[in-house]
């Protein structure tokens, strides 16, 4: 995956739009949207990560603006981000319980009362 | 001098929404920064994914509650290419001209909020909230509702547009060039706006890149990018306008950047009315809670904001979102005002927060 988005850089795919996570429940999926800004091209890196254990490598070094991106998708999906120092939580304090936009997240259920 | 820590907050630096601030200053410089967000924190991407496709448009509007229909048309949008639903021909005329004029009461907004964060009270703020009052009053004649309009369906819009529709556009943005041209003396040759904008939070291109600046901000730096030129939605392809762009860099420029862009948004508002088909035939699809089955695997759509390239990355499932992410310009702004303060005055920080145009709701979603 490094590899791939090295290239991409240095093929000019510089500016980095978004980077997101799909939680399709036998696997994760992380996102990177991609963009040449001279070839006016956009490139969709798709990663696939095993859902008990999900860790992946930071892109911040080579690209700065996946800080807050990376941060967010680790609390919102509980994806270990490798190579980076762990920081605060970004949005919200979770407190253990089921990372929020994965689909085991069950949906009415009143965490607060627990 | 040793390095002292103070709290910003959690209140508004710019009229924008709540967020905190933790600044360590040497003597008045600023040596770092971090920014604390989520106070308004709703999980609207885990809301939507819970609701029938037309339940969500009441969540997208307060998302960015400053330019409520960029979002919306952005998402209605996005649900058309997931249904596979043509946009009606005039409706496609009728959403540039409706958003174009969001996008002016937009930018009105940040000049008057601009100019009272810098210090330059009060006379700009009316002046710019009265021009905008009359978009919102024309916007509010054709939707009812004054601000949050929830006026987008799926095809089209949610009413015919009123019968004087097209004399009242044109009156407007003719009241709207006159009293915006005059805002130039009033700015331009205010010394205390100059001075508290004028090379200060400059940011290069390669920086802007770097940070993942969109929109006025990422133009401001030199990048000519705009959505509307480079993914041509509704009838964008059939209107020509220019792209301002500058090479500076500074607080300034993203000022001027928005300013002439609301010449160029009644430049296209005004082609769009010349070109519009006058059958008035704009009134979209009934709500339907249970849609057709979805059938793309994967949507994606750019939508150039008033504040940058919105995006949305939609998993579709047969009645709701599987997954919707929406990827706001103003996160990643946010984000990048960590990196643009450093080394600058700590009461130059209001300044920066202000010209980047930050909206809290929107980047907490």
């Amino acid at each position: 995956m490094l590899k791939t988005l090295d290239e991409l850089k240095t093929n000019g795919y510089d500016y980095l739009k978004d980077v997101t996570a799909v939680d399709y429940v036998t696997y994760l999926e992380v996102v990177y949207i991609l963009y040449n800004i001279k070839l006016s091209r956009e490139e969709i890196v798709k990663v696939q990560l095993d859902p008990k254990n999900p860790k992946i490598h930071t892109i911040m070094d080579k690209f700065p603006a996946a800080d807050w991106y990376e941060r967010e998708m680790s609390e919102m999906f509980g994806i270990g981000i490798v190579g980076r120092r762990a920081k605060r939580l970004l949005l919200e304090e979770w407190n253990g319980i089921s990372p929020p936009l994965r689909k085991s997240f069950a949906w009415g259920k009143d965490y607060a009362k627990e | 001098m040793p390095v002292m820590r103070i709290n910003v907050g959690p209140i508004h630096p710019s009229t924008h929404g709540v967020l905190r601030l933790l600044v360590d200053v040497d003597g008045d410089t600023i040596e770092n920064m971090t920014c604390h967000i989520g106070f308004l924190h709703r999980g609207v991407e885990k809301l939507m994914e819970n609701r029938m496709y037309m339940q969500s448009p009441s969540y997208t509007e307060k998302l960015d509650y400053v330019a409520p229909l960029g979002w919306d048309d952005l998402y209605v949008h996005t649900v058309e290419l997931a249904l596979q639903k043509e946009v009606k021909e005039t409706a496609k005329y009728a959403r540039v001209i409706i958003m174009e004029f969001q996008r002016i009461a937009s930018h009105l907004f940040f000049i008057g909020a601009l100019c009272n964060d810098v210090g330059q009270m009060f006379t700009m703020f009316m002046w710019a909230f009265r021009e905008r009052d009359a978009v919102l009053k024309f916007l509010e004649d054709v939707s009812g509702s004054r601000m949050f309009y929830v006026n987008m369906r799926v095809g089209g819009l949610m009413r015919p547009l009123p019968d004087d529709f097209y004399d009242r556009a044109y009156k407007l943005t003719e009241y709207i060039a006159y009293k915006v041209k005059g805002y130039k003396d009033v700015i331009d040759d205010n010394s205390i706006f100059m001075e508290r904008t004028k090379g200060i939070g400059t940011i290069s291109k390669k920086e802007a890149i770097d940070f993942g600046l969109s929109g006025p901000n990422l133009r401001a730096s030199g990048v000519e990018y705009d959505v509307r030129k480079k993914y041509p939605y509704y009838a964008y392809d059939k209107l020509k306008f220019k792209v301002p762009t500058s090479n500076i860099g500074d607080g300034y420029a993203r000022y001027k950047m928005r300013y002439e862009e609301i010449f160029e948004s009644i430049k296209i508002i005004r082609q769009a009315l010349d070109k519009m088909p006058k059958d008035n035939d704009v009134v979209g699809f009934p709500i339907k809670l249970i849609g057709p089955e979805a059938k793309p695997d994967i949507v994606i759509n750019h939508h150039e904001l008033p504040r940058g390239e919105g995006i949305i990355y939609m998993v579709p499932d047969k009645q709701k979102p599987y997954r919707i992410r929406l990827r706001s310009p103003v996160f990643i702004s946010l984000s990048a005002l960590e990196h643009i303060c450093k080394g600058a005055k700590f009461a130059d920080l209001f300044s920066i927060a202000g010209t980047l145009d930050v909206v809290m709701a929107e980047v907490d979603r």
